[in-house]
């Protein structure tokens, strides 16, 4: 089978891995906004924080920076769209354009906040299963009006089961394209739709099929939700991420 | 039946979503730039499922990955992506989805019109993308357009010629699914 990414959810058992998947989403929502009204010094603080947090869960950090080098690219490219593009007393000054002590802080500061917007997921996804972050979204979904939230999470679950299946299907796709010599071909709309066609035709075939399956096995979306139980040690860390907060704003106003 | 309709109408949504979470990394190699197949599916989503089910389909798929399950393209998931400098696109998807679907309509055989449905739907989305991409990186207009814009035009008009080829000969085997 096909993976999507070897950026996910890692076994373990420290107190990340444990706490309750509704929790974990209300303090990444917390930080974020957090970090987006914060400055350096704020920052530095979140980010030594989550850094230790990280290193306690003793996640798989070599793995998620071979992950996010591509991120680190686009971060490093937002920089210098910053760098260059904001007018203030110039450091360096070339013909063309020039650089600014306003600059270089606005530039560091946006990558910086991003970053750690980026390793805040990073912390979640590899200490929380799939299932657990489905039956969460679908808690949370409930009380919102106009969206079913069990058919929400019903999807949520095939979109994960299906992309593994795509991928594979992609894969023998473009190899019977080649087999043909379809590449050989000028034309672009026409490589498109003789790789797009099969594999959409395809897949449709296999959800055709699958949706035949669940009939046949008496589907219905009233089935018994995921229990989620919210124990002492998530409002204990709820109250913790809460001072978190509290303090950073406080540091950097 | 209807409720057998809506099932499979659940598993198509979620099927077009997966396409488009799997089209991020699906490239065809034409030219300099490789063409991404995302675009193409969520115009798809549109003409195949309709306004609202496409919409459905495209809500799905940003809330699966604003949770940090990996769907987004480069792997890694979560709000930061949309966040994130990219993120005017992803969230452009949702008017873009649902223009595509509303102008097209139940048409089944008007080319003409799925090709206007499209390039509503392609200006709604850069709109999005490309004023979010200025207010995070803060360049001026033009510079942000030679970014986030001129380089994928010629790729999108490529693309938008096939989703409506290829629209044109699925709707038939999907409503034939559909109607039964």
């Amino acid at each position: 089978m096909a993976e999507l990414t070897s950026f996910s959810f890692s076994a373990g058992d420290s107190l990340l891995h444990r706490l309750d998947a509704r929790f974990k989403i209300i303090f990444i929502i917390f930080l974020t906004l957090v970090s987006l009204n914060v400055y350096f010094r704020g920052l530095g603080f979140l980010t030594f924080i989550l850094l230790g947090a990280v290193f306690y869960a003793r996640l798989p950090f070599d793995s998620g920076l071979k992950e996010l080098r591509y991120f680190l690219i686009l971060l490093f490219l937002i920089f210098l769209a910053r760098v260059l593009s904001t007018h203030g007393v110039p450091i360096i000054d070339l013909k063309y354009f020039s650089v600014s002590m306003e600059g270089i802080y606005s530039g560091i500061l946006v990558c910086w906040r991003l970053a750690l917007i980026v390793i805040l997921g990073f912390a979640f996804i590899s200490t929380t299963p799939p299932s657990a972050i489905k039956a969460a979204v679908q808690w949370f979904l409930k009380p919102v009006p106009f969206i079913p939230e069990k058919k929400v999470a019903i999807m949520m679950g095939l979109i994960l089961r299906f992309v593994p299946v795509i991928l594979d299907q992609a894969r023998e796709t473009a190899e019977a394209q080649k087999a043909r010599a379809v590449e050989n071909r000028k034309n672009p709309v026409y490589r498109l739709t003789k790789f797009g066609f099969p594999l959409i035709n395809r897949t449709f075939q296999r959800a055709d099929d699958l949706v035949v399956a669940m009939e046949a096995r008496a589907f219905t979306e009233n089935r018994r939700d995921p229990e989620l139980i919210a124990h002492k040690q998530d409002w204990m860390a709820l109250i913790a991420v809460g001072c978190l907060c509290v303090s950073v704003l406080l540091l950097s106003s | 039946m209807k409720n057998s309709n809506q099932l499979r109408m659940i598993v198509f949504a979620s099927l077009l979503a997966a396409l488009m979470a799997a089209g991020a990394y699906l490239a065809i190699p034409i030219g300099p730039v490789p063409i991404v197949l995302q675009n193409m599916f969520v115009f798809l989503a549109g003409l195949l499922l309709g306004s609202r089910w496409g919409l459905a389909s495209v809500g799905v798929y940003l809330l699966t990955g604003a949770c940090g399950l990996p769907v987004f393209a480069g792997g890694l998931g979560g709000i930061g992506r949309i966040v994130g400098p990219t993120g005017g696109y992803l969230i452009g998807y949702l008017p873009a989805v649902f223009i595509v679907g509303y102008i097209s309509g139940k048409s089944t055989t008007r080319i003409g019109r799925d090709v206007l449905a499209m390039i509503c739907g392609t200006i709604v989305l850069y709109a999005c993308g490309v004023t979010w991409l200025k207010t995070l990186t803060g360049m001026t207009w033009s510079k942000t357009l030679i970014v986030g814009m001129y380089p994928f035009l010629v790729g999108d008009a490529l693309k938008i010629a096939a989703a409506a080829v290829i629209a044109r000969a699925l709707r038939p085997i999907i409503g034939k699914g559909l109607r039964q």
